[in-house]
């Protein structure tokens, strides 16, 4: 057996084992979404029903979709591309998917305790004092094994997926901790509700990005089969993105009961973090440069290409929602929803995707039984996103409109925006359908039941024409 | 790998992120946390030695278990508790939103505003009205409850859901009985004020 085989093989279980609850929890996560965004469209609903309000569905939609979906599968995600990156095998296996249990434990909690009335209001942050714990002791019990594969590493050479996967493994538990301390535990009232406006960003950035990155950076020259465009460049939007992304987040409360110069430093440093988003999904791209129709094929480049392009209008839409021209109509809209469900849903997770395709036939050692449902996947979550954000920006114009115009009736800026909300709706009742669709053949995948094919599964190919497929698009 | 070479980029990885947490969190959270009461001087014009952070105004009580069912509802989710100053948005020209406009006493929120809560309801969206001053627009316990039971018959467009589960059917006419929690939760939206005199301040109109 070959080394490379052998260490998919290690990774088998705990990879499989992330990835499957984490797809679970995001079918879990995009019904809430749908129900909260149904509830916010027509409010008298289920008015007797205290389990089914917008205040309780929304933050158990987000805990869901953040520490159910996106950290999970960004920790298999991590887990395989460290063990392939530094040649070695996962030796704890048990220890990791023993971990990962206490993980959706904590998870468990944190969606229930929220959705039965114990929260506090804080986005991402809103489970009872004593739920955090358990989701940072497993972290911690699930990374110690990771950061050991990186030192014991054979080669000198760093590749830059490496760089961010250790930077989000790092970075992830200082954030969680230290927004936890301050909001449990502090006596400062108003930098608790700050922390937690960095929180959210800071996530987005230093663990979403990163991750999101380092799959793209693996992935576009493995199957592109070229060098990535530029190397430097690579490296420089690493270290931009590193040092500016802990300055955001407060521009989230412009105005707000703050020194004037926290937000100004955060709008600032949102606005430069685009160069690096620029910098970084420019290369990318370069990089694929002649060959772009290899992503009409394969699904893991296709999803990869779309989370790039989706994280380039996160970095824009967020560098514009920072200044105060367009950020005092837009603060407190729908368009923050949009921009967070930007970051958690349309970049992070389509790139994950690409990541899970890639992935799971080479630690199962079987293919993906069906292209077609790769594609029903691939086009209702890109036209679900789509959709969302549009609702969402335009819903935000919209309803910042009209909250301006202070002489209206206040509910005026509610009447305006109920229709994008209408949209919300149907953007994630369209994310479900195909999150069924990618549980389902996961689920497959997971039980055995893959495609024994020595080709891989291409979207518009028949199973075994690869070769027609890989001459259609210039390869060979 | 050598040894030194992982501790160095691990180092980097921390350096350039200790500087953000540092300088933006940490220090600014201790500044906050230490922060004096301030008094007042006699231009002030006010009785009392000292206005907020008054840590011995801490919420307890009703108060601030109303501030938990606040909180647990979901309530920030669409309110928000921030007056922004006009360049930041118009919040001070909603008739109402910064306080007492009549006595001079409208203004947009402080720090010191939320020194009474142990965490302040900021706010993620603005889907319903800002709440910094609603103890003085509405100042009837009655009007409050029947916007919680039944926010469409004060304002058909209202898009507030019901909150019908902190109530209990009456047994004798159509009406809600609030249960414990209902009252502390009006407790604290009646207590929602910020709007009192900040000293040294300029006071627009004054």
């Amino acid at each position: 057996m070959s080394e490379r085989a052998a260490i998919d093989r290690s990774a088998r279980f705990p990879v499989l084992f992330f990835f499957t609850s984490a797809a679970a929890w995001l079918l879990v996560a995009t019904l809430l979404g749908f129900f909260s965004s149904l509830k916010l469209s027509v409010p008298g609903l289920w008015d007797n029903c205290q389990f089914l309000g917008y205040g309780r569905l929304f933050p158990a939609h987000m805990n869901a979709l953040v520490y159910g979906w996106a950290m999970q599968a960004g920790l298999g995600v991590v887990l395989w591309l460290m063990a392939r990156l530094s040649r070695n095998k996962i030796e704890h296996p048990v220890a990791i998917i023993v971990a990962g249990a206490l993980w959706n434990a904590g998870v468990t909690l944190s969606v229930i305790t929220v959705w039965f009335g114990f929260g506090n209001s804080m986005p991402l942050l809103d489970f009872p004092a004593w739920v955090w714990p358990i989701l940072a002791i497993s972290y911690a019990l699930i990374v110690v094994w990771i950061l050991p594969m990186f030192r014991q590493r054979g080669e000198s050479l760093i590749y830059v997926s490496e760089m961010f996967v250790l930077g989000a493994v790092v970075w992830f538990p200082w954030i969680f901790i230290t927004a936890n301390l301050l909001i449990n535990k502090g006596t400062a009232p108003v930098m608790a509700a700050g922390t937690n406006a960095w929180f959210i960003t800071n996530l987005s950035y230093f663990w979403m990005a990163p991750i999101a990155l380092a799959i793209a950076y693996y992935i576009v020259p493995k199957i592109s089969g070229r060098a990535v465009f530029s190397y430097p460049l690579a490296q420089v939007s690493f270290w931009l993105l590193a040092a500016l992304a802990g300055w955001t987040g407060f521009a989230r409360y412009m105005g707000g009961p703050f020194p004037a110069w926290m937000s100004a430093v955060s709008s600032t440093a949102s606005i430069f973090i685009l160069l690096a988003i620029i910098v970084t999904v420019v290369n990318i791209l370069m990089t694929l440069k002649g060959a772009t129709k290899i992503w009409e094929f394969s699904p893991s480049l296709r999803f990869t290409v779309f989370g790039m392009l989706m994280l380039a209008a996160y970095g824009l839409l967020s560098a514009i929602s920072s200044t105060y021209f367009f950020g005092k109509n837009l603060q407190f809209s729908h368009f923050v929803v949009g921009l967070d469900t930007l970051a958690f849903y349309g970049f992070f997770s389509m790139t994950v995707f690409g990541a899970i395709y890639f992935i799971v036939p080479r630690i199962t050692g079987s293919e993906w039984p069906s292209g077609k449902r790769i594609r029903t996947h691939f086009w209702f979550s890109a036209y679900g996103i789509i959709t969302l954000i549009i609702c969402m920006l335009v819903g935000g114009i919209a309803q910042g409109g009209n909250l301006a115009q202070w002489d209206q009736a206040f509910s005026t800026s509610f009447v305006t925006s109920s229709a994008y909300v209408a949209g919300r709706c149907i953007a994630w009742a369209l994310i479900a359908f195909s999150n069924l669709m990618f549980l389902y053949q996961l689920a497959l995948m997971f039980v055995g039941k893959g495609r024994k094919s020595s080709g891989p599964t291409l979207i518009h190919a028949e199973p075994g024409k690869v070769e027609s497929a890989k001459a259609a698009a210039g390869l060979n | 790998m050598s040894s030194n070479k992982f501790w160095k980029l691990l180092g980097a990885l921390g350096a350039v992120f200790a500087l953000p947490w540092l300088f933006l969190i940490v220090i600014p959270f201790l500044k906050m946390s230490n922060a004096e009461p301030v008094p007042y001087s006699e231009e002030d014009g006010v009785e009392g030695i000292a206005a907020y952070p008054d840590k011995t105004l801490q919420r307890h009580g009703a108060s601030d278990y109303g501030r938990q069912i606040y909180a647990a509802e979901g309530c920030a989710y669409c309110h928000t508790q921030v007056v922004r100053p006009t360049y930041a948005g118009p919040d001070m020209w909603r008739p109402g939103w910064g306080g007492r406009e009549e006595d001079g006493l409208a203004r947009e929120t402080q720090p010191g505003d939320y020194a009474t809560e142990k965490v302040a309801m900021l706010g993620y969206q603005r889907i319903g009205q800002d709440l910094s001053n609603v103890g003085h627009r509405i100042t009837s316990r009655d009007l409050m409850h029947q916007h919680l039971v039944e926010p469409k018959s004060l304002d058909p467009n209202s898009g507030m859901p019901a909150y019908k589960h902190l109530y209990k059917k009456s047994s004798i006419g159509s009406g809600y009985v609030p249960t414990g929690k209902a009252e502390a939760l009006v407790d604290y939206l009646m207590s929602l004020k910020k709007d009192q005199k900040i000293p040294g301040a300029i006071v627009s109109g004054s």
